[in-house]
């Protein structure tokens, strides 16, 4: 029988580190979902490598099981012999797109294409950068901010670059596109927090989308995209590549590798011991922190510094499961909204009964943000709780502790 | 691929599981065709996943029916071929059967289904201050029925003992649909002396159905120490293995990883720092703080005593943590070495266990198989894990050559052939090697006894245990 799965030799020898020990099954969310071993890491390679081998023929199944995947990659952090299921899933998502076995939903095909001219996405965008700024978005993903509708990330870091001139590590920041477009107040606390901390921000010409939306989907594209940041990030001289999304670091860190790092710019405040929050004594406040699949299985960091977490200045405490998916998964919210809604409703179930007032629900990925927002949205919460990224908790707004050369506004 | 055998097969499960799960498509069947020893293949017609214990009831009672071979599977991590269907037939996944009934902590013993993972359930206990001993490093995954079909024992069964010693009782389907409740919450033998519960665990699904079980608990030990030692050669381990057995106070684990085993293990993110070319024993004590506390340099002593130069101990529980993770993950590190290994299961008289282990890097050596061992050496009881490549022609051969030279030599020194992994259809060939005709006519007439047509997991345990329709 002819394969009618395509893998290449180096995914092919993959599958055979995998000893079936089935450490994995226990992680996986789609696996303690439905109880179908098929619906598990350890499954999914085996239908793989069946029908990569010729034993197994293409199957509807086949194709149900690999797009029920979340991506959450947790059975890598499980896996003792190191199976790099994530490379392997993307690639056979890929072959499953392209040969038209799976077809993302309309609206994601759309905005794939949309993110690879960010010019055009960030006007695109506009009119939702609006109706947030005004309190006026009312979809369930969309969690409450303010951002600015017309200057840019980059314009903003200029600015405050050129007021305050910090002297401390230079870093590049990747802004990402969605983040730009939709969630860009969470890019201008970011700024002020590296300028707070004394950080040189900069923010490359050219840098394109990281290129996980089009993993995520399987779409075509993320060679180019990943050219492009090689082009952008790859020629400068900085300590550090930083990004706010643990997922957008993740992709660009698989592109930049082995030549350049990608830190989470909360790992990276970590270690410079960043600056204080001062809260009242008697601030009822209760931070509840979650973990992104991207930042601990993806990048495999060990969580989020507790020095950044003490410097919000609440008290805080990791969610309970906080290294188990909520079921935003990059996309897998909008192709597999009823997974991801089961996925969240055990894992959002503490904030009910969560002790604190008010109750912040923290984390440090805008996907995952918007997958905790719908928590309440769609009813999983019906206590008011509030979705912030980390940065945002360390964010000095226009109280710099660092001087400013220009008198402030 | 339909077949009208088979879609009136889809048929009939359908109507015995309303609202559970019924899989029948090639591709959900491949998903099943292997447990922990992933080379191997056997394709089931169909698997089941009832919903819960009630749907569970209701499909053995229309079982036997189906004329088909039961096979039931929990985690599915079993080393020996248990949850496979080797003579094809139904898997019944217990994988929804997930409730913990009952935490008891003023009788100490709690109520649990079949499916719950062995860790699920550890967590739950810890905050009432009690545990369940057995702990077979497939934790993390495994689940109570699995644990109990095959009598799993782990590192602290050295001085815990094994599952057996910790099913108060146990609730079983027949394929008749009975239901039987061996022991339970009191334990308990029977209706008169027998200890009919005894039948069960260990029956490696030959026998019936489990559902729940009531298991015995502990009180969680105040304190507990971690040792870890590391000698030059297997002739000053032995040594140290037999000094603390015998010792009056024994330890609750001890554990050995060879030269092999530690350069795997150094060579993974679950490095932790072992000298090259080192032999390792972990051992643990625990109990009454001060109790255990003024028996840690004792042990310490007995472990330099018998020749290491490096013994380290810690009650952190990080550092504890550590040595632990490395050991039990070792079975799944060897993926980074292998494509595929066959582990043996063989428990020798601790006397034997310099000579045997010689044995098994002679016979690997000379086949040019590479074989790492990392097992329960305070029960003797061996895991030589024989690394191949089943894509290589003729690779698998050489390794069952070696394991049946290694098994003869274990009856020999007075051995058996499985401390904890059963025997499943890996190790049915060897059974002979153990037990006379007439043993085995007697063995076999139990399983003969509970289902006459061997339809509970055929070809199994016995080689020649099939299925007639
Ligand atoms: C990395 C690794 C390490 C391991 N370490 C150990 C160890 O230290 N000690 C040890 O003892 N084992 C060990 N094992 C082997 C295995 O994990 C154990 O045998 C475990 O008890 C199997 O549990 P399971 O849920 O996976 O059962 P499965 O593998 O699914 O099934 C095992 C047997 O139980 C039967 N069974 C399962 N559920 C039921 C039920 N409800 N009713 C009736 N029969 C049932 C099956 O038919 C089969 O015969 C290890 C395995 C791996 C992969
Ligand atoms: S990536 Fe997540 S959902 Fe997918 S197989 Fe791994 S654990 Fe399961
Ligand atoms: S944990 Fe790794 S080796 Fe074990 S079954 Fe899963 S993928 Fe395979």
């Amino acid at each position: 029988m002819t394969p009618t799965l395509q893998l290449t030799i180096e995914a092919q020898g993959y599958f055979s580190n995998c000893t079936h020990c089935g450490f994995c099954l226990a992680v996986c969310p789609t696996y303690k979902l439905t109880g179908d071993e098929n619906n598990s890491p350890r499954g999914r390679l085996r239908l793989w490598s069946e029908e990569a081998a010729g034993r197994l023929q293409q199957d509807k199944w086949t194709d149900f099981y690999t797009a029920e995947c979340v991506g959450c990659l947790a059975c890598e952090t499980a896996c003792p012999a190191t199976v790099p299921y994530g490379e392997i899933f993307e690639h056979v998502r890929h072959e499953h797109v392209a040969s038209h076995r799976f077809k993302p939903k309309l609206a994601l095909r759309l905005a794939a294409a949309a993110v690879t001219h960010p010019m055009l996405f960030n006007l695109a965008m506009l009119p939702a950068r609006l109706l947030r700024s005004a309190g006026l978005s009312m979809h369930r993903f969309l969690f409450p901010g303010r951002p600015s509708a017309l200057k840019s990330t980059a314009a903003y870091a200029e600015e405050l670059m050129q007021r305050h001139r910090p002297t401390g590590p230079r870093v590049a920041f990747l802004t990402g596109c969605l983040m730009e477009a939709m969630f860009r107040e969470i890019n201008f606390a970011t700024v002020r927090v590296l300028i707070e901390n004394n950080v040189q921000v900069i923010i490359p010409d050219g840098q394109g989308c990281c290129g996980a939306f089009q993993e995520h989907t399987g779409l075509d594209g993320v060679e180019a995209l990943r050219d492009q940041n090689r082009r952008a990030f790859g020629p400068l001289d900085v300590e550090a590549i930083v990004s706010n999304s643990s997922g957008c670091g993740y992709a660009l860190g698989k592109t930049l590798q082995p030549n350049k790092q990608v830190r989470d710019v909360l790992g990276f405040l970590g270690e410079l011991g960043p600056v204080r929050r001062p809260r009242a004594r008697d601030d009822g406040t209760r931070l509840y922190v979650d973990l992104p699949c991207h930042l601990v299985h993806g990048q495999k960091a060990a969580g989020i510094p507790a020095k950044v977490l003490d410097a919000t200045g609440y008290r805080w405490e990791l969610a309970p499961k906080a290294k188990d998916c909520c079921g935003s998964g990059g996309v897998y919210n909008i192709q597999k909204p009823e997974n991801a809604s089961a996925i969240l409703a055990d894992k959002s179930a503490f904030l009910n009964e969560a002790e604190g007032a008010p109750v912040i629900l923290g984390t440090s990925n805008h996907v995952c943000m918007m997958q905790w927002h719908s928590a309440g949205a769609t009813g999983l919460v019906t206590r008011p709780y509030e979705v912030k990224h980390i940065i945002q908790l360390l964010d000095p707004g226009e109280k710099f502790s660092i001087p400013s050369t220009s008198p402030q506004p | 691929m339909t077949s009208p055998v088979k879609d009136s097969l889809e048929h009939q499960l359908k109507a015995l599981l309303p609202r559970g799960r019924v899989l029948t498509s090639a591709a959900q069947l491949a998903g099943y065709g292997a447990d922990g020893l992933g080379y191997k293949n056997h394709l089931p017609d169909a698997v089941v996943i009832p919903a819960d214990a009630e749907e569970l009831a209701g499909f053995m009672q229309g079982a036997r029916a189906l004329g088909v071979p039961v096979v039931m599977r929990g985690a599915g991590t079993s080393l020996s071929g248990g949850p496979v269907a080797a003579q094809g037939g139904v898997i019944v996944h217990t994988s929804a059967l997930k409730k913990i009934r009952e935490i008891n902590t003023e009788g100490f013993w709690c109520e649990v289904e079949c499916g719950v993972g062995l860790n699920d359930l550890d967590a739950a206990l810890k905050p009432h201050g009690v545990f369940y001993p057995p702990d077979p490093s497939s934790g993390p995954v495994c689940t109570l029925g699995g644990n109990v079909a095959s009598n799993a024992g782990g590192a602290h069964c050295f001085r815990y003992g094994v599952t057996s010693n910790y099913v108060l009782g146990v609730e079983a389907i027949m394929l008749d649909g009975s239901l039987h409740r061996f022991g339970g919450p009191a334990g308990g033998r029977g209706p008169w002396r027998e200890d009919w519960k005894r039948f069960m665990i260990g029956s490696e699904g030959t026998l019936a159905a489990f559902t729940r079980f009531w298991l015995r608990l502990l009180p969680l030990p105040e304190k507990v120490w971690t040792f870890r030692a590391t000698y030059p050669d297997m002739k000053t381990t032995e040594a140290a293995i037999h000094a603390l057995v015998a010792h009056s106070s024994y330890p609750a684990a001890i554990e050995m990883l060879d030269p092999r085993g530690v350069a795997m293990v150094e060579s993974s993110q679950m490095a932790c720092g072992l000298p090259e070319g080192s032999f390792m024993l972990l051992v643990e004590i625990d109990g009454p703080e001060a109790l255990v506390n003024a028996r840690v340099q004792s042990v310490a002593e007995i472990l330099r005593h018998a020749g290491s130069q490096d013994v380290m101990f810690s009650d952190e529980d990080a550092l504890r943590q550590k040595l632990w993770k490395a050991r039990k993950a070792s079975g799944g590190l060897l993926g980074q070495l292998s494509p595929s290994y066959v582990v043996q299961d063989a428990v020798i008289p601790k006397r034997a266990l310099a000579e045997v282990l010689q044995l098994v890097y002679d016979e690997a050596d000379a086949a040019n198989i590479r074989a790492v061992n990392v097992f329960h050496a305070g029960d003797g009881n061996l895991h030589p894990n024989f690394l191949f490549d089943s894509r290589v022609p003729g690779e698998l051969e050489k390794v069952e050559l070696i394991s049946k030279r290694l098994m003869q030599r274990v009856i020999e020194v007075g051995g058996t052939l499985s401390g904890e992994h059963g025997i499943g259809n890996d190790k049915s060939a060897y059974m002979p090697l153990v037990f006379g005709p007439d043993s085995m006519r007697l063995q076999l007439s139990v399983p003969a006894a509970f289902n006459p047509a061997h339809q509970m997991n055929p070809l199994k345990v016995f080689d020649n245990r099939r299925f007639v329709a």
